[in-house]
């Protein structure tokens, strides 16, 4: 980290209100400009706002400011001085903080513990240094009455709710002399009088002098709390809002760009009558009274941001997460889900996390493909290795999956060649219908093309394909219907031949009721 | 010579060093009867961790086989003294491994407690049983053992030992489950990535508590050489059994494959520790000093193959 001290109050950059300034910043991930040239700017004791779909690069942004990577290209400026993180530790130093989405936490810490963990204070004693509890109780009580909260200090972490960890967090921060905290995504398991609580407290914050930067999905919100807004698309900076002069429908357009058409449908021929399968009333833990119906050769979008449910309504169905009411039509007979009745009926699910949840990273690309149909492949328990080589070598063809032999190991693969070895798992055993959750994540752009094209021409063979993405455009360009989840239910259903279909789409997501 | 290649044969390779060595500086170290004495040493430890790469392959673990060996022997020998009836005797012991192997299948699998706890506890219960029968005094035959009984541990055929022969046979046995079937191929799928094995439809608790099962199995086919070699029931035979088996079934992930335990692997790893004990031993190194090297060696083998494996990947 380069700063010192001196230079702080040299007013050598524009604003002198403003704390924290970017210039140029780019990053780069295996070629890939996941960010391009971010100009941006946080003023003191300022709640700004920072919006954009998935994949619009806001987490690699924050990322950037707090340390976790450096940028390839652009330089930052804190109190005017240029700075640049080498790690977490540096950025925090600098006054940096980020309250995380997920907080972790030692369960049988208890708050005091908690909030100075890795920075206690200590005394001497006889030259043994011991943690001052006592003074660590009293910084801590004085943090979180300021907040203007009450939480008892000697509490275990594991009695706390989610907001009350958020709550640590923040002081954490606080008792450190944060200037500038990050929250990413703060409201998404919080409920309603939590998410009021939370606001109060950027209230006070703010009125510390903090800067506030405030990463959201919720457009509502944003319009609530924030003093500006940026918004990111596909890894540019569309511009910053003052909030007094922006509407809703201003800031979802420039989130989503230029309308999007759908250009697939004239590909095929018009989608039969005939039903796959037909959800009926279906409840989980998380999902709320799920009914739709998927047509033989029809893709059917979800769309939802994260945390809707779309992958919990996945799971229901592959019989990964128990249903608790509802029934389930497949195939004109009724289907009990569980994996195993899924794959014998001819249900395939590509999950969303292919490394931790699709692929046995050790194994080769062939035993990846045969990994869920290995029984097709052998005879009384014996594999026959030809026809499993043979079928990898398909595959491998059909899909062109980039590989160096059909044994070589599959985590030597690239994310986008991955992926295909997985569709091939569950093409190798011709299912009827495929859920595919965020198939696109994390690959590139020829592989995209190449799995939209798979996507079509399996439609066309007469399969449905139920599409979960929290990207829009693929959506729109892809499906014959999509239906919208938000909360665990489903809130609306478009067609994608609409007018203006992804901004009510966008709306029905966001829950901006003021659209419309 | 690349990395990879040495990553994944550098254990072999020494064992094949180690090997020459002792046969140029140790006189009768390399002759037919040495070499098969070795092989009998080494054929109860290669059958138990036979069965121990399945369940470790399974990303499970047992502590409890070292126990289970000394019952499997006690539990024989006071049937076999009671009945008179060797058939009863062997039958009933036998099917004490797959006991002990399915409770702590059902254990780890089902009930979900880590295999750690659950194999230790249920070797904890195995030890109290197997002292709670004689006390904790070795049990002798009677004179009317049966002759074939006593050739199972001490027997030859030709030149071969007849426990090297059971060796063999299991070690192919295991070889074709670890690399042709169905189960082996699940096994360590679900060691591997275990969502992702449930994710494919895997049964994931069936085929651990099998591995326990088989594991178990494995045992009793040891125990049972082991207490004909001896002649008598030791409570405490097969203690050592645990470390050695798992020394061995590490050593064997640095062999042959992509990290994961092979059969193979096992074989030369046995051998290698098996070698080590009898080359030290007839070189006078006394024997605190044979297992400090037992435990360098691993230790070298191991590391050497993470270091270089890591290196030796790379992205296409």
């Amino acid at each position: 980290m380069v700063k010192s001290e001196e230079m702080i109050g040299n007013k050598n950059i524009e604003s002198n209100e403003s704390i924290l300034i970017t210039k140029g910043i780019s990053k780069e991930f295996n070629g890939i400009y996941v960010l391009k040239d971010i100009n941006f700017e946080i003023k003191k004791g300022e709640v700004h706002a920072l919006v954009g779909e998935n994949g619009a690069g806001k987490s690699t942004f924050i990322k950037i400011l707090s340390g976790v990577h450096l940028p390839t290209k652009g330089v930052m400026y804190l109190n005017g001085s240029p700075v640049s993180f080498k790690n977490v530790k540096q950025s925090e130093e600098a006054g940096i903080r980020t309250v995380q989405q997920e907080i972790n936490i030692v369960p049988f810490y208890n708050v005091y513990q908690s909030i100075f963990i890795g920075s206690e204070e200590v005394k001497k004693k006889l030259g043994i240094r011991y943690t001052d509890d006592r003074k660590m109780r009293e910084m801590a009580k004085s943090v979180i009455e300021e907040l203007g909260i009450d939480i008892n200090v000697d509490a275990p972490s594991y009695s706390l709710s989610v907001l009350e960890k958020k709550i640590v967090e923040i002081s954490r921060a606080l008792v450190h002399q944060a200037k500038i905290l990050i929250f990413d995504e703060p409201t998404t398991s919080l409920g309603a009088k939590e998410r009021d609580k939370l606001f109060e407290i950027i209230k006070v914050l703010k009125g510390k002098g903090i800067s506030i930067l405030f990463v959201s999905h919720d457009i509502d919100e944003v319009m609530r709390i924030s003093d500006r807004i940026t918004v990111f698309r596909d890894g540019n900076k569309i511009g910053t809002f003052e909030k007094s002069n922006v509407t809703v429908k201003e800031i979802v357009s420039s989130m989503i760009g230029h309308e999007l058409k759908n250009n697939n449908n004239q590909k095929r021929s018009p989608i039969s009558n005939e039903i796959m399968i037909d959800v009926r009333n279906l409840s989980t833990e998380k999902l709320k009274n799920i009914s739709f119906k998927i047509y033989k050769g029809e893709i059917l979008g979800i769309a939802g941001v994260v945390g809707a449910g779309k992958t919990e309504l996945a799971k229901a169905i592959y019989g990964l997460d128990k249903m608790k009411s509802g029934k389930i039509i497949f195939r004109n007979s009724e289907y009990i889900p569980s994996p195993q009745m899924a794959i014998d009926s001819g249900i395939a699910f590509v999950p969303e996390e292919r490394r931790t949840q699709g692929l046995i990273l050790n194994f080769p690309v062939s035993e990846n493909i045969t990994l869920a149909y290995l029984k097709r492949f052998s005879r009384l328990g014996i594999i026959n290795n030809e026809s499993e080589i043979n079928i990898t070598r398909h595959y491998i063809n059909r899909l062109s999956i980039k590989t160096r032999d059909p044994r070589q190991p599959v985590n030597l693969l690239s994310g986008g060649n991955q992926q295909k070895v997985l569709i091939a798992r569950w093409l190798s055993g011709n299912f009827y219908l495929g859920i595919f959750d965020e198939p696109t994540k994390g690959i590139d752009i020829k592989a995209k093309e190449d799995i939209y094209n798979l996507f079509v021409e399996l439609a066309k063979q007469g399969r449905s394909i139920l599409f979960l993405s929290s990207y829009l455009p693929e959506l729109i360009n892809l499906c014959d219907r999509i239906l919208v989840m938000r909360n665990g239910e489903i809130v609306g259903e478009f067609r994608s031949e609409e007018e203006n279909v992804a901004s009510k789409i966008m709306s029905a997501m966001l829950g901006g009721g003021t659209l419309r | 010579m690349n990395r990879e290649f040495l990553a994944r044969y550098a254990t072999a390779l020494s064992t094949l060093i180690i090997f020459v060595i002792f046969s140029i500086v140790i006189n009768n170290f390399f002759n037919a009867t040495n070499i098969f004495m070795l092989l009998r040493q080494m054929s109860m430890l290669t059958i138990i961790a036979l069965g121990f790469i399945l369940v470790m392959g399974s990303g499970g673990f047992d502590m409890s086989i070292g126990n289970s060996v000394g019952l499997i022997s006690m539990i024989f020998a006071l049937i076999f003294n009671h009945t008179g009836n060797i058939w009863f005797a062997l039958v009933i012991s036998m099917a004490c491994g797959p006991i002990v192997g399915f409770i702590n299948g059902v254990l780890t699998a089902y009930v979900g407690l880590p295999d750690f706890i659950a194999t230790f506890s249920v070797g904890s219960m195995v030890y109290g049983l197997k002292m709670m029968l004689t006390k904790g005094n070795p049990i002798f035959f009677p004179n009317n053992m049966p002759a074939f009984f006593n050739f199972i541990g001490q027997g030859y055929v030709g030149p071969v030992p007849f426990p090297v022969i059971v060796m063999l046979i299991v070690l192919l046995l295991f070889i074709f489950i670890t690399r042709k079937t169905v189960f082996g191929r699940r096994l360590y799928a679900i060691g591997g990535n275990i969502v992702a094995s449930i994710y494919a439809g895997i049964d994931v608790k069936k085929y651990k508590v099998l591995a326990y099962l088989v594991l178990g199995f494995c045992v009793s086919i040891a125990a049972i050489l082991l207490t004909s070699r001896l002649g008598s029931a030791q409570p405490l035979a097969g203690e050592d059994y645990l470390l050695d088996v798992i020394a061995v079934c590490f050593l064997s992930t640095t062999m042959f494959g992509n990290g994961e335990p092979t059969a193979l692997g096992v074989f030369v790893g046995a051998f290698l520790i098996s070698m080590l004990n009898n080359g030290l031993t007839m070189l006078n190194v006394q024997y605190y000093f044979q297992y400090i090297t037992k435990g360098l060696v691993v230790v070298v083998a191991i590391s050497l193959s993470i270091l270089l494996g890591q290196k030796g990947k790379e992205k296409i």
